[in-house]
């Protein structure tokens, strides 16, 4: 009796570890069969190139889905983060920035992907700010840059010619000054310019077209006339000044979606932003272009330069080791030509750039095509905002509390930048 | 010697019992307050401890943390980024404190009494406390706008010829948010002074007037000393309220412009949640621990020998 009350309880559990190992064996991935890779991804209601990209592959590789896991956009990083460390965080993962990048890759979150980042070859833009100590971590498959959009028909009302691809800033100024009047005297309440309050706006481009600035030297005298300039536009009247913009929590595509100013310096994801808002109704319907960035002097005028952090793919190092091949897959084709035909043909700047991509962004109904935009979509020298270093992340926060005291005029600009660079001397460069 | 033959089973059976019942009530007991104790040590104490661990490495969320020793609080005396956060803390905190105390003492003495509508305006002072923190910082920056806001243009009516630029000003932030705070936080407040109110025997304010007291003798004499316990929870929880202040900055001026309304705890937010620096971040962690701990355990001895 006892005996048979033994064999029945291991026969039960014999049963029992069957079922579960059937239930095991039900990862495809384990038999070769289909695998379902899961990705992070944010607002997918609103951003839809994480689903964009998903089918696109899916449609050339049937056997591999990929599902997402969705965050919260503002608080991206920090979520992930979490999750990463709890052993919860997706099989693929978006690097929204560079800043975080080192983070990941120093704790050693990241699979080495470097034998996919040389089958992509040169092709793809900001592959190099993935790689640390001879691999390759992350590949990028958007490479967003900063344009100068403006708004043609506020442009021809002020009586002012339209940007030129060599624009320089004085004669960005020299415009926002003809702007201002030409508006004022149309009748029109349009500013000549927005600049939202992001550092960004400000530094980015003064990182990127300085020559020898560093972000991380503890010297910040090249933003200085960068700031100046931004100041004494507002001074001016000819852009809402920051206090304003800070405290009525004003939105960019709104400044320029509703033809509020007749010029913005903005990142290219905007441009899809606008062509949506404008099918939508959200923002007004208006003739409008891109242009290169205003640059610091004509000697970048061929090849306009600017700034920009590119969007990477990273595989989770804690992935089953039965998905590493089809997640390798989904890299490959997310920053090769395919996943680029695929996000620009919705308007979105991938990190690979050739004929047939740049023919299917200049398809996207909606999206300029004149010359001008086509020079600048295809043509500059897009410099990180945030170069790869362990303190990226914290000399960004000294900045950008440099950045409200400057433009709130609650500091001169060089007692602010010479307090930046003592801060980030003292507190970052020389902290463990 | 038979009764203890035959009774000393029976009376053996019976202690048995009872321990047993005891044993039973005690284990019911245990499983009433276990679940809040678990949910305590694993969710309160735990981290807490954790907190004290961390804050001796170098920690920074994935991988092993690297013992440090007190490097991280030898490196908190000198940085000026945590003395300007801890400054602006005591800055909110001497301010936010006393207004808050006082106006919310001040509202629940004016609703203490039978007036028409009293419940709805006690409705309308606790309101802002239930609010939604966002849609109070959008609506006071609103307010507090330069060039358009409805304060400057009151105050341009009464004649301030230059207004201040409230939230766009490193020297007038804090008071802004300071004003913010102490407008949300009356509410609750006053409630717990109303509560304290409905204690104060009417007899001895009864006694006080036919003694010829008037109304700020008798408030001073009779209602102050009968609200003391109220106004000691209400001023313990005020102060570790003021110096944990974060939600509210953080949505309203985001510690700016520059640092002129950085906190300690958006200090820890910063280090922590944004630069992966969590040791460094939990040592700030401790000092602000370590300033509740001791300003809260003056006050309880204030209290101590005022009631001694």
């Amino acid at each position: 009796m006892q005996r048979s009350r033994y064999s029945v309880l291991a026969a039960s559990l014999a049963a029992l570890s069957l079922v579960a190992t059937a239930c095991g064996s039900d990862d495809p991935a384990d038999a070769g069969g289909p695998v379902t890779l899961s990705m992070s991804a944010w607002t997918l209601s609103s951003t839809p190139e994480f689903q964009k990209l998903a089918d696109a592959f899916h449609a050339q590789n049937p056997d591999i889905k990929v599902e997402f896991k969705e965050y919260d956009a503002t608080n991206y990083d920090t979520q992930l983060t979490a999750d990463l460390a709890a052993g919860s965080a997706p099989d693929v993962y978006v690097l929204k920035n560079l800043k975080n990048f080192v983070t990941y890759q120093s704790g050693d979150q990241l699979l080495d992907v470097s034998d996919v980042a040389s089958s992509l070859g040169s092709s793809a833009n900001g592959l190099a700010n993935y790689k640390a100590e001879g691999v390759t971590y992350a590949v990028p498959y958007r490479q967003d840059s900063w344009y100068l959009y403006y708004n043609k028909d506020l442009f021809a009302k002020a009586g002012v010619q339209p940007p030129a691809a060599t624009w320089t800033w004085a004669d960005y100024e020299k415009a926002a000054e003809g702007l201002a009047k030409g508006l004022k005297d149309s009748g029109s309440p349009a500013k000549a310019a927005y600049q939202h309050v992001w550092q960004s706006t400000v530094q980015g481009l003064a990182l990127a077209q300085t020559q020898g600035a560093d972000l991380i030297s503890g010297d910040y005298g090249y933003l200085a006339p960068y700031y100046k300039r931004a100041l004494q536009l507002q001074q001016s009247g000819a852009q809402v000044d920051y206090g304003t913009a800070s405290t009525n929590t004003l939105q960019y595509q709104a400044q320029f979606g509703t033809q509020q100013a007749a010029m913005m310096v903005m990142g290219s994801w905007y441009v899809a932003t606008l062509v949506a808002q404008q099918k939508s109704g959200a923002a007004q319907a208006f003739q409008w272009g891109f242009a290169p960035a205003p640059q610091r002097d004509a000697s970048t005028k061929d090849k306009p330069v600017t700034f920009g952090d590119p969007t990477g793919l990273g595989i989770n190092a804690a992935i089953d080791e039965a998905k590493i091949a089809a997640a390798k897959k989904f890299l490959a084709f997310a920053a090769g030509e395919g996943g680029a035909a695929a996000l620009a043909s919705i308007g979105v700047t991938p990190a690979t750039l050739t004929d047939t991509v740049t023919g299917a962004y200049f398809g996207v109904a909606g999206v300029p095509t004149d010359e001008l935009s086509r020079f600048a979509f295809t043509n500059h020298d897009t410099k990180a905002e945030n170069p790869v270093s362990p303190h990226t992340a914290a000399v960004q926060n000294v900045l950008r509390e440099t950045h409200s005291a400057i433009m709130s005029g609650s500091s001169p600009v060089e007692a602010a930048l010479d307090e930046a660079g003592k801060r980030v001397r003292s507190e970052v460069l020389q902290s463990k | 010697m038979s009764t203890t033959t035959v009774g000393g089973p029976r009376a053996g059976g019976a202690d048995r019992a009872r321990r047993w019942h005891r044993a039973r009530r005690s284990l019911h007991g245990v499983s009433f307050v276990l679940p809040n104790f678990l949910g305590f040590g694993l969710l309160t104490l735990g981290p807490v401890v954790a907190l004290f661990a961390i804050s001796f490495t170098n920690w920074n969320v994935f991988g092993k943390a690297k013992w440090v020793g007190l490097d991280n609080f030898t490196r908190l005396l000198k940085d000026t980024s945590f003395h300007r956060a801890l400054l602006n803390t005591l800055y909110y905190s001497a301010l936010h404190i006393p207004l808050t105390f006082a106006l919310s003492l001040g509202l629940a003495l004016l609703l203490d009494r039978k007036l028409r509508g009293v419940a709805f305006f006690r409705t309308a002072a606790f309101f802002p406390y239930v609010t939604s923190i966002v849609a109070i910082a959008i609506a006071w920056n609103l307010l507090f706008s330069k060039d358009f806001g409805p304060i400057n243009q009151v105050l341009g009516f009464f004649g301030v010829a230059d207004p201040p630029g409230w939230t766009a000003s490193s020297s007038w932030s804090m008071p802004a948010v300071i004003i913010v705070g102490v407008w949300r936080e009356m509410g609750y407040y006053m409630l717990l002074f109303l509560a304290g109110l409905q204690t104060v025997p009417p007899e001895l304010h009864e006694a006080a007037r036919i003694d010829g007291a008037n109304a700020w003798q008798r408030f001073r004499n009779v209602t102050l000393p009968c609200l003391r316990p109220t106004t000691f929870f209400v001023t313990v929880m005020l102060t570790i309220g003021s110096f944990k202040v974060f939600d509210l900055i953080l949505v309203m001026t985001d510690g700016g412009p520059g640092q002129s309304t950085l906190v300690l705890s958006q200090y820890i937010y910063q280090k922590g949640l944004v630069e992966n620096r969590f040791g460094y971040a939990s040592a700030i962690s401790v000092v602000l621990f370590a300033l509740c701990m001791v300003v809260t355990a003056v006050q309880f001895a204030v209290n101590r020998r005022r009631n001694g």
